[in-house]
C-alpha cells in the first residue's frame, strides 16, 4: 500500500495549488462573479439605474451572478448538428491555458506556484494561447457570424499582442528582470511604483489589456450589433458560461500582472496574508477601472482599432521601452 | 494545408463566388440583436459591404384595409399604432384630413394643445432614436440615458392625456383634454433639465472620440441624392435641405416662431446632431405655445352643442371632453382630403376618400420610415461591415412605421 | 436659433480633452441618485385622469350601447342579462386598449377609468366579464385603488432639474 500522506504532499504542491486555489481558478471564479456584478453596478450608476437588485437586495443584488451562473449550469448545452470538431474542446482548453498562467503569477509575497526567472514571459505566453482557440470555436461553430467573428479575433490578436508584449517588456527593462517577484522587489527597492516611473507603459499595457479581454471599446470580436456574438454565438448553457467567463478570467490574470508590474504588487506589506489581500484589492481596482469604461465608450470600428493599435500605440510602445531603458540607466547607475 | 473550395466545410460556411466577387451573404434579422423588425440581406466582400437588400414588411398590419371597415373615430387608435412612440404626430395628419372632410375647425386652444403634445412626442421619439442609435454602437450609456430622459417627457404626456404612449388625444374637432394644473411648472423644470442633459450627451456621445470615429464621414447622403430619393425628415435636413412640414403652419405652428434645423454634411454624425438640435427646437416651441396658449374650449362647438347641459358643465369643470352620441358614426360628405404633418421621422401624408358613409372609403398613408427605407440600399454600399449599424443608428428607422 | 455651423459641433474636439470629458460626464452621473421607480416595491401615485382599467357602475347605466359602438377594439359587447329588460355592456380586458372612448361617450358617466393598469390572471377567460361580473369586478377594483392610495409605499413622480424625475415617498414609514 502506498502511504497517502506523502502522495498528497507531492500532489498538493504550490505549483498545483496556485493555479487551482489562489490566485488561480477558485479565486478567479469568485472574482469573475464579483467583477461582473461590479460592472453591472457601475454601469447602472452611470446610467441612472439601480442594476442587479432583487437577488439578495440586502447586499445590493450581489448574488445575482450566482443565480445567473446556476442558470447556465442547469441549462442544456446545445451542440449544433453542423458543429465541427473541437466545439466543446476549445473552451475547455482555453480555460486550462488561462489557468496555467496563474501557476507563475505571484498572488502575494511568497505565494507563487512555480518559481521561474521568466514568469512574466510564461504568463503572457500562456494567456496568448487562447486566441487560436477562439478561432477554433468560431470555425467549429460552423456559422457565418462565428466565422466572421473568428476573422476579427485573428486580426485583433495580431495587433494587440505586440502591444501587450512591448509594454510588458518596457516594465521588464525598467526593472531589469523578467520575473514578476523580482519586479515587485525592484519597485520596493526604488521606493516608487511602476505607474509613476513609466506612466506611458502603464497606459499602453492597460489599453492592450482592454483589447485582449474584449472590453468595450475593443469588444469587436463579439460585435453583437453586427455578428450576434461572434465566435461564441452557438454556445449555450455551461459552455456559454465558460466562454463568457473566459474573458473575465483573462482580465483577472492580466490585472494581477498589471498590479505586480505597475502598482507595486503586494507593497507596502510583506506578510503573505496582508500582502495577498493588498495585491488582490489592487487587481480589483484595475478591473473596476476596466469595466467602468463600458459606461463611457461604444465600440470601435475594426479597422480603426487595428490602425490605432499598430500605427499610433505601437510606436508609443517603442518609445516607452526607450524611456524604461533611460530610467534603468539612471536609477541603476 | 490546401482547402478545397468545394469541400462541404467551406460550402457550409457559404463563402462562395457570386457575381464575380468573393461574397458572403448574411441575413441580418429578423431574429438578430440589431435588425429591428426587419431583415437586411447583406452581401460582404471581405469586410466591405457590396450590396444591402432591405426586406421590410414583417410587421405589416393591414392598417389601411382595416380602416375601411371601421367608423372614422375608431380608425384613430389603429393608425396610432403605426408609431406608438410618436402617436400624436402620426395621427394629427389623419385627423386633419377627417376635419377637412367634415368641415369642422378645431378651436384655437385645441390647436395649441395639439402642438404641445406633438412636440413632446417629437422629443420622446428623438430620444428613443438616439438611444437605439447608442446601442447600435454598443454605447449602452447613451441608450439608458436617452430612455431614462424620455421618461420625463412621457410623464408630461401622461399628465396631459392620461396615457404614456397611445394618447389618442387628437380627435376630429379638437382634443380630448384640457391642460392639467401644474403642467407649465413641470414642463419648465423638464426643459431646464433637458437642456443641461443635451450638453452631457455631447460629451459622452457626439464629442466622444470613439463614437465620433464611428459616425463621422460614414454614410454620407449628398443633397441632390437626398432629394432625388425622396428622403424625409431629419435625414433630409441633415443633407442641407431646408424642408420641414411644420413650415406649412398647421396646428399652431403658423403662429409660433419656428425655424427648421438644417445640417450640412449629410453624414451619420450630422443626422444624429440634427435630432439633438431638434429637441432644443421642440422645447422652445412648447414653451412658446404654453406662453401664448389662448383661452377657450378644447372641442369644436359643433360637438359640444350636442351634449346635454349636465355633461357640458362636467366638461367645463373637469377639462375632460365628453363625446356626443353622433360621434360614434361621423358621416362626412363624399369627397377626398389630403393632409400632411411632420412626424418625428419625417413628413407623413394621408389621403382619405369618403363616400358619404360612416366608414372611410379609402385611407392611404405614406409614412416617413417607408420613404427612408430606401437609404438602406444606398448608404452602406462600399462601407465597412461595422458601418452598417452606425448607418442604421443614424437613420432612426422604425420598422412598424414603414410596414403599417 | 442658428442651425448650421455650430462651432462646438464642427470643430473636431481635442481627443485627449474629449476622452477626459466623456469620462467626467459618466463619473458625475454616477454620483447622482438613479431615476428608477422601484416597482413593485413602491406604489406610484398616478396623475389625475390616468387611463387605466375601466370600471362600470351597473346602477347608473341606461343600456344605451354607445360604449359598445364606439369601442375601437371591440372590447365592449352588449349582453342580455336575465331579469333585465335592457342590454348591458360586458368587458373583455384582453382586448381593451385603454383608449377611453367608452368613458368619454357614456352619457350618464356609468364608466370611469381606474388608475390600475397592472393586473395579471392565470386564465384568459377570467379576463372576459359579463355585465354583472364587470360591475362586481369594478367594485373590487375601486376598493383596490383606494387601498393603493393608502399604501405606506406610495411615491409620487416629481420633476427635478438635476435628475429629471424623482420618486418622492409620500409617507414616512
Ligand atoms: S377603453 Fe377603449 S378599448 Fe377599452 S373598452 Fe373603452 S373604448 Fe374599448
Ligand atoms: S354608454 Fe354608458 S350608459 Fe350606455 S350602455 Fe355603455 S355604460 Fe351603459
Amino acid at each position: 500500500m502506498i502511504d497517502a500522506v506523502p502522495l498528497l504532499e507531492r500532489v498538493l504542491t504550490p505549483a498545483v495549488l496556485a493555479p487551482l486555489l489562489y490566485p488561480g481558478l477558485a479565486t478567479a471564479l469568485v472574482t469573475v462573479l464579483l467583477v461582473i456584478w461590479l460592472e453591472r453596478k457601475i454601469a447602472a450608476r452611470v446610467q441612472m439605474r439601480v442594476g442587479p437588485y432583487y437577488v439578495a437586495p440586502r447586499v445590493h443584488g450581489a448574488l445575482q451572478l450566482v443565480a445567473d451562473g446556476m442558470r447556465f449550469f442547469f441549462q442544456e448545452v446545445i451542440v449544433p448538428l453542423t458543429a465541427g470538431r473541437g466545439f466543446l474542446l476549445a473552451p475547455a482548453l482555453a480555460l486550462a491555458f488561462t489557468a496555467a498562467a496563474f501557476a507563475v503569477i505571484p498572488g502575494g509575497p511568497g505565494v507563487v506556484g512555480f518559481k521561474t526567472d521568466y514568469s512574466l514571459l510564461v504568463a503572457l505566453a500562456a494567456l496568448s494561447l487562447t486566441p487560436p482557440l477562439v478561432l477554433l470555436m468560431g470555425w467549429a461553430s460552423n456559422n457565418k457570424f462565428a466565422v466572421l467573428g473568428s476573422a476579427r479575433e485573428a486580426l485583433l490578436t495580431a495587433s494587440y499582442e505586440p502591444l501587450l508584449f512591448m509594454s510588458a517588456l518596457a516594465a521588464a527593462v525598467m526593472y531589469g528582470t523578467l520575473d514578476l517577484v523580482a519586479a515587485v522587489e525592484a519597485q520596493a527597492r526604488l521606493g516608487v511604483v511602476g505607474l509613476a516611473l513609466n506612466p506611458l507603459a502603464a497606459l499602453l499595457f492597460f489599453v492592450a489589456m482592454m483589447a485582449a479581454t474584449d472590453r468595450i471599446p475593443f469588444d469587436i470580436v463579439m460585435g453583437e450589433q453586427e455578428i450576434v456574438h461572434g465566435p461564441y454565438t452557438e454556445y449555450s448553457g455551461v459552455a456559454y458560461g465558460v466562454v463568457m467567463g473566459l474573458d473575465y478570467v483573462k482580465l483577472y490574470a492580466l490585472s494581477l500582472l498589471y498590479a505586480n508590474l505597475f502598482l507595486g504588487g503586494w507593497l507596502p506589506f510583506n506578510d503573505p496574508l496582508a500582502g495577498s489581500l493588498v495585491l488582490y484589492v489592487k487587481a480589483l481596482a484595475v478591473m473596476a477601472a476596466a469595466v467602468f469604461l463600458r459606461g463611457v465608450y461604444g465600440r470601435l470600428r475594426l479597422d480603426h482599432a487595428l490602425d490605432a493599435l499598430w500605427s499610433k500605440l505601437f510606436p508609443l510602445a517603442v518609445v516607452s521601452i526607450l524611456v524604461s531603458a533611460l530610467i534603468a540607466y539612471y536609477l541603476g547607475g | 494545408m490546401a482547402i478545397d473550395a468545394g469541400s462541404p466545410a467551406i460550402r457550409a460556411r457559404q463563402i462562395g463566388v457570386e457575381e464575380g466577387l468573393r461574397v458572403v451573404e448574411l441575413f441580418i434579422g429578423p431574429q438578430h440583436p440589431a435588425s429591428g423588425h426587419m431583415r437586411l440581406v447583406v452581401y460582404l466582400d471581405g469586410d466591405v459591404v457590396v450590396k444591402v437588400d432591405p426586406d421590410i414588411g414583417w410587421v405589416h398590419r393591414t392598417m389601411e384595409k382595416l380602416a375601411e371597415t371601421r367608423e372614422y373615430v375608431k380608425t384613430i387608435p389603429i393608425f396610432e399604432r403605426m408609431t406608438i412612440i410618436d402617436s400624436c404626430n402620426i395621427t394629427l395628419a389623419l385627423v386633419q384630413a377627417y376635419e377637412a372632410l367634415l368641415g369642422v375647425e378645431p378651436p384655437p386652444r385645441a390647436r395649441y394643445l395639439r402642438t404641445i403634445l406633438c412636440e413632446l412626442n417629437r422629443i420622446a421619439s428623438h430620444l428613443y432614436g438616439l438611444g437605439i442609435g447608442g446601442i447600435f454602437l454598443n454605447h449602452s450609456t447613451m441608450y439608458m440615458w436617452a430612455f431614462g430622459d424620455r421618461e420625463v417627457f412621457l410623464t408630461l404626456a401622461e399628465m396631459l392625456t392620461g396615457a404614456r404612449l397611445t394618447h389618442t388625444y387628437v380627435v376630429p374637432g379638437g382634443v380630448r383634454r384640457d391642460l392639467p394644473q401644474g403642467f407649465t411648472d413641470a414642463f419648465a423644470k423638464a426643459k431646464r433639465y433637458m437642456l443641461r442633459r443635451l450638453k452631457e450627451y455631447d460629451k459622452i456621445f457626439l464629442r466622444n472620440p470613439v463614437v465620433r470615429s464611428r459616425l463621422e464621414g460614414v454614410g454620407v447622403l449628398e443633397r441632390a441624392k437626398a432629394k432625388s430619393l425622396g428622403v424625409v425628415g431629419p435625414n433630409l435636413r441633415a443633407s442641407g435641405v431646408r424642408y420641414d412640414a411644420r413650415m406649412l403652419g398647421y396646428a399652431a405652428y403658423g403662429e409660433l416662431e419656428f425655424e427648421p434645423v438644417v445640417g450640412e454634411y449629410g453624414d451619420s454624425l450630422e443626422r444624429i446632431w440634427v435630432r439633438l438640435k431638434e429637441i432644443e427646437t421642440s422645447l422652445d416651441l412648447i414653451e412658446q405655445a404654453l406662453r401664448q396658449l389662448p383661452e377657450g374650449p378644447v372641442m369644436a362647438e359643433r360637438y359640444l352643442k350636442m351634449l346635454p347641459p349636465a355633461l357640458r358643465k362636467l366638461v367645463e369643470s373637469t377639462g375632460r371632453v365628453k363625446l356626443p352620441a353622433a360621434y360614434v358614426n361621423l358621416r362626412p360628405p363624399p369627397g377626398e382630403a389630403l393632409s400632411r404633418a411632420e412626424a418625428g421621422r419625417g413628413e407623413i401624408v394621408y389621403y382619405v376618400v369618403s363616400d358619404g358613409t360612416d366608414k372611410p372609403y379609402r385611407v392611404r398613408v405614406v409614412s416617413p420610415s417607408f420613404r427612408n427605407a430606401v437609404l438602406f440600399m444606398v448608404l452602406p454600399v462600399g462601407h465597412r461591415f461595422m458601418d452598417l449599424p452606425a448607418i442604421y443608428a443614424s437613420l432612426d428607422y422604425f420598422p412598424p412605421e414603414a410596414d403599417r | 436659433m442658428s442651425a448650421v455651423g455650430e462651432a462646438e459641433r464642427r470643430r473636431a474636439p481635442n481627443p485627449v480633452r474629449a476622452h477626459l470629458e466623456a469620462i467626467a460626464a459618466a463619473l458625475s452621473r454616477a454620483l447622482k441618485p438613479p431615476m428608477t421607480l422601484m416597482y413593485p416595491d413602491v406604489v406610484e401615485e398616478l396623475p389625475e385622469g390616468y387611463r387605466g382599467v375601466i370600471a362600470y357602475r351597473y346602477e347608473r347605466c341606461v343600456g344605451c350601447g354607445l360604449c359598445a359602438r364606439i369601442c375601437p377594439a371591440r372590447a365592449i359587447k352588449m349582453y342580455k342579462v336575465p331579469g333585465d329588460k335592457r342590454m348591458r355592456p360586458g368587458y373583455d380586458m384582453t382586448r381593451c386598449i385603454f383608449c377611453g372612448f367608452c368613458v368619454d361617450v357614456c352619457p350618464v358617466n356609468a364608466l370611469e377609468h381606474t388608475k390600475i393598469h397592472d393586473k395579471a390572471y392565470y386564465e384568459l377567460d377570467s379576463m372576459v366579464l359579463d355585465p354583472v361580473e364587470w360591475a362586481e369586478f369594478s367594485r373590487r377594483l375601486i376598493e383596490e385603488q383606494s387601498a393603493r392610495s393608502r399604501s405606506p409605499n406610495l411615491v409620487r413622480a416629481v420633476f427635478d432639474e438635476e435628475v429629471g424625475l424623482r420618486y418622492e415617498r409620500l409617507r414616512r414609514s
